[in-house]
């Protein structure tokens, strides 16, 4: 199917949130996509890129801050009534039967009487749970729960389905399974769905299902690239050429999510991502398993079992230690890396309590508790956090810098006063501002 | 071990920090009360006799319908104030910054002393029957119910996933469908629970309710709280236990009959699905009677037919409302949306609340001003005293709350057992009680004085305890293995385990009883039992006093102080406990 005219459109869109300390977080900064019709959106990009806040903006559910988003040409009013939505936590109302569930949207639209009944029905046939019309939700298995959320999106006969993250919270096999079928469910004209935008964490799915693909950097939210799948369907996921097109999503991943540092500017603050001490040392002990202790990203992430956003968040924090060098897609253990692993507890935290102090954001924080005596109030860290990185939850960066601090014997955090401390052992060294 | 269902641990009042909202409020409050005595004093109601109660015991039955009654239409009310209440503060920010501090406060004041303002204003708004006396009744009931089921609904409304409402929304549905169906029932059992100690609450000053004397004026109404007063002023021992029979009788036909179908029922609207399981859940006979009954089940397709065809003819109406609707709407919706047109609302309405507050401090000022130096120095020795008496209460019911409470959390078959039992002894208005023991202290040679923190105790204590029971039942069955398999002795079991995880909760207990009896105390502390009027120096009795003689601005200060100390001791130390209490023992992670 060739793409049509253009359905949806998000022209200059961004979007802000308030969170609960007060921080307003930019979720999307002047995002314009198209979706055109006939055709399959995946939308990409590391956790907190804005791709959901995007599709729950095309669906209707949330207004701009600035931008505009338009449908067929018109400025949306409100909820989208030609678009379904299919969500991760299925959302399904645990009080009502299947067929209710199933209805939800259908009075609504105004099908009544034996029309809905039939809607219903074929619906709940098309994903294939005849016989479970009055089961409620909470008989069903999780792939089982989901075909009631693509019934009750498919009832309604949408033109657009938007799917946000529908397969997330499935096992693998069940995914697949659902996966194909919501192909399957695309291609046939009878269903009246001709569009699909799916927000998704996994690089095989996207290349999979989606004739384009709309790569999301973050912090703030923004279109890094766009990726043009021109895979004939129905795709076979082992052939060469669809292997092909994951290994160029995977590059365009790396390049967004490993970026090449700047080298113009050392000295620049840069956030530590959020990960704990042990996955770091688990990703560094994975490697030394490996010949020459090195290996692709994404074939670390899938041989330890986590999806690729995570793992560059730990290949990040590793290479801010200077434990892992990262030339291009390859994650490849330094020298320092090999020593650290070869210590022992007490030696291997001395090593890190080395690097960290060197670290730009702890080098700061450091010197701002040295400057208080040695304590400053939780709050005092928090806004100065925020002045930095803007973008960024300030409360989970201070949970992460508290860890980190803690392992390394650096800083030491009383949660009752609310208060971060300078670890005894640090205080008075002088060579925390000699760096 | 079957796991057990037990009600969720209360939400502490007041323990949010003072802010701006709260010295509106109070100032509002404060206009209030001056109303009501003003009003009161304005429209002085021809003296009427009081209805004579009649205490033989084939007039119980009746008198026990007439209470019950009052109690349903109450509870009515307060579900219909607690759905309205919650939505408001859930849906609108601005609502919230006001509503939420108004409920911390309202919840924690001694309503009882608003009495006999509500009772005098009412009776002089229908001088020739007793409607007056009835509305100030439910009124009265209302107030001890409402609060908890408007802070449940509103934290349902406030956890409700997000997905689930996109959900809604995306089904086109409206914004009344979305309530009725999902908010509702989301939240279903949080209101069903909360209804349960609601109804308990509001049982508290029945006898009150129905009975009191203003100046030389005696107020009654047909009820088992004033058939029980007159059964004690008459010292009519067989009539006051044949009441006290009938008040058990009511609360638990009303738990067999309503609450624990209603609580079974509900089961049903679970959000999260670490359902019971099999026999986990509690059962219900009456649940299962009606289920397997024909009638019921042909009553609902009736109604449903009903329904629908009320539906169909509504529709040729439905249509032009559905046209007329968005363009009637554009004005409104625009000034709304409107920055300037909101700014300038939005000023309005503070300006509107800011005057208010004033003239309401303003009034209050007025009536207190008849208060000379010596009038203040009483009512300050005096809330010294009803202090001392509550912060004793408090420590007493601890001492034996916390321990049994321990006891019976630990262990499900226990708790199973004792569970029903103590919903409905904690159901039993304490106040009726009250010059029993009394009566039981002074032959033992205790004075009122002492005896009045007994009450007290009889007012609170059950907060406490149910509270506790909650927290210990919670603890994770991973943490009572650990101790199991490091073989922890028993102090040290009660000390790492048991005490630490009860203690956030035993805080919401505490903040909960200290604010029982120091309602408590205005009956505690002024006792008419077997023909003799009782009294200690207290706030409490002042403020019964000072009703009793009609001394207005006295009434006013002693419930203006009473409010003060509560609000200030919630927002200031419970505050503060609640605060650490959760930091340090919560059992999030």
């Amino acid at each position: 199917m060739t793409p049509g005219p253009v359905l949806l459109e998000g022209r200059h869109v961004t979007q802000r949130f308030r969170l609960p300390n007060g921080q307003v977080l930019e979720a999307l900064r002047d995002v314009s996509l198209s979706v055109c019709e006939h055709e399959v959106v995946a939308l990409v990009g590391p956790s907190g890129c804005g791709k959901s806040t995007l599709l729950r903006l095309f669906a209707g559910l949330a207004r701009p801050a600035e931008g505009t988003v338009e449908y067929r040409g018109r400025p949306l009013d409100g909820v989208l009534g030609a678009a379904a939505m299919v969500f991760q936590s299925f959302a399904l109302l645990p009080w009502f039967t299947v067929t209710e569930n199933v209805a939800m949207g259908l009075e609504a639209r105004g099908v009544d009487g034996a029309v809905r009944r039939d809607a219903v029905a074929r619906a709940i046939n098309l994903v294939g749970l005849d016989g479970f019309e009055q089961a409620y939700p909470k008989e069903l298995s999780g792939g089982m729960k989901q075909r009631v959320g693509f019934a009750r999106a498919l009832a309604v006969a949408p033109e657009i389905l938007l799917m946000d993250e529908p397969f997330g919270a499935l096992d693998p096999l069940t995914a697949e399974n659902l996966r194909s079928q919501v192909v399957d469910l695309w291609r046939d004209q009878s269903t009246g769905v001709n569009t699909l935008v799916v927000v998704t964490h996994s690089v095989e799915e996207a290349v999979f299902l989606a004739g384009r693909i709309v790569v999301f950097g973050s912090h703030p939210g923004h279109v890094r690239e766009v990726l043009v799948n021109p895979i004939p369907y129905p795709r076979q996921e082992r052939t060469p050429e669809f292997e092909a097109m994951v290994d160029r999503l995977h590059a365009v991943l790396t390049a967004t999510l490993l970026p090449e540092p700047a080298p113009a500017a050392p000295q620049r603050l840069i956030p530590f991502p959020r990960v704990h001490v042990s996955e770091v040392t688990g990703l560094l002990d994975h490697l030394l398993t490996r010949p020459d202790g090195k290996g692709h990203v994404f074939e670390l992430a899938e041989d330890l079992g986590v999806d690729y956003d995570r793992m560059t968040a730990v290949v990040r924090g590793a290479e801010q230690l200077g434990w892992v060098t990262t030339p291009g897609e390859i994650v490849q253990l330094t020298l320092a890396g090999r020593e650290v692993m070869a210590m022992a507890d007490s030696a291997r935290k001395d090593a890190a309590r080395a690097r960290l102090k060197k670290h730009p954001l702890f080098g700061r924080i450091i010197a701002m508790l040295t400057e208080n005596e040695g304590a400053v109030e939780d709050e005092e860290v928090l806004a100065d956090i925020t002045i930095y990185f803007p973008f960024i939850p300030a409360e989970s960066l201070f949970q992460t810098i508290v860890e980190w601090g803690r392992y390394a014997e650096l800083l030491d955090h009383d949660a009752a006063a609310e208060r971060l401390m300078l670890a005894e052992a640090v205080e008075g060294t002088s060579d925390v501002r000699a760096d | 071990m079957k796991p057990l269902r037990l009600p969720p641990v209360l939400t502490a009042p007041g323990i949010r920090r003072l802010g701006l909202a709260d010295v509106a409020i109070l100032c509002l409050l404060g206009g209030a009360i001056a109303a009501l005595v003003a009003f009161a004093r304005e429209f002085e109601a021809p003296f009427r006799q009081a209805v004579q109660i009649d205490l033989r015991p084939s007039a119980l039955p009746r008198y026990t319908l007439y209470s019950l009654a009052r109690g349903v239409i109450a509870l009515a009310i307060s579900y219909l104030f607690a759905l309205g209440f919650g939505w408001a503060a859930a849906k609108s920010r601005a609502a919230e910054r006001v509503l939420l501090p108004m409920l911390d406060i309202l919840q924690s004041i001694p309503v009882l002393g608003f009495l006999p303002g509500l009772v005098l204003g009412l009776m002089s708004l229908f001088p020739t029957r007793n409607i007056g006396l009835e509305l100030a009744a439910i009124l009265m009931i209302f107030t001890a119910q409402a609060w908890n089921l408007a802070l449940s609904f509103y934290n349902s409304l406030k956890t409700l996933p997000d997905a689930l409402r996109d959900a809604c929304k995306v089904a086109g549905w409206r914004a009344s469908r979305t309530f009725w169906q999902l908010e509702v029932p989301a939240a279903a059992q949080g209101l069903v629970w909360n209804g349960m100690l609601s109804m308990a609450g509001g049982w508290f000053f029945l006898m009150v309710n129905e009975a009191f004397r203003l100046g030389d004026r005696d107020f009654r109404l047909p009820g088992v709280g004033s058939y029980m007063s007159v059964a004690l002023d008459q010292g009519n021992v067989p009539a006051m236990a044949l009441a006290m029979l009938a008040m058990v009788a009511m609360i638990v036909s009303v738990d067999q009959l309503v609450w624990r179908p209603l609580v079974v029922w509900v089961e049903k609207f679970r959000l999260d699905e670490t359902s019971g399981g099999e026999g986990g859940a509690p059962t219900s006979w009456v649940l299962e009677f009606l289920r397997h009954a024909r009638l019921p089940r042909r009553a609902a397709l009736l109604q449903r037919r009903a329904y629908r065809t009320a539906r169909r003819a509504a529709r040729p109406f439905e249509r032009p409302l559905a046209i007329a609707g968005p363009v009637i709407l554009r004005g409104p919706r625009f000034a709304l949306g409107h920055p300037v047109a909101r700014w300038v609302g939005g000023a309005l309405l503070a300006l509107g609340v800011a005057l208010a507050a004033a003239l309401g401090a303003w009034q209050i000022w007025l009536l207190l001003r008849h208060l000379g130096a010596r009038d203040w120095g009483a009512l300050l020795g005096s809330a010294a005293l009803t202090f001392g008496r509550v912060m004793g209460a408090v420590i007493l019911s601890t001492a034996w709350a916390l321990p049994a409470g321990v006891l019976i959390g630990r262990s499900p078959r226990i708790a199973r057992l004792l569970q029903p039992v103590i919903q409905v002894v904690a159901s039993f208005p304490a106040p009726m009680l009250f010059p029993l023991v009394v009566l039981a202290f002074q032959r033992a040679g205790v004075g009122l004085g002492l005896g009045a923190v007994a009450l007290m105790v009889l007012a609170g204590q059950w907060y406490i305890l149910f509270n506790v029971i909650s927290a210990v039942a919670a603890i994770p069955e991973q943490l009572k293995d650990a101790a199991n398999a490091f073989q922890l002795p028993r102090l040290a079991r009660w000390r790492s385990l048991y005490l630490p995880a009860a203690f956030p909760a035993l805080v919401t207990g505490w903040v909960t009883a200290a604010g029982g009896a120091w309602n408590g105390s205005i009956v505690a502390e002024y006792i008419e039992a077997g023909g003799t009027l009782r009294t200690t120096p207290g706030l409490g009795s002042l403020i019964s006093d000072a009703t009793a003689r009609a001394n207005f601005p006295l009434l006013a200060g002693g419930i203006v102080l009473m409010s003060l100390i509560v609000v200030g001791w919630n927002r200031f130390v419970w505050r503060a406990l609640a605060g650490w209490a959760q930091t340090r023992f919560g059992m999030a992670q």
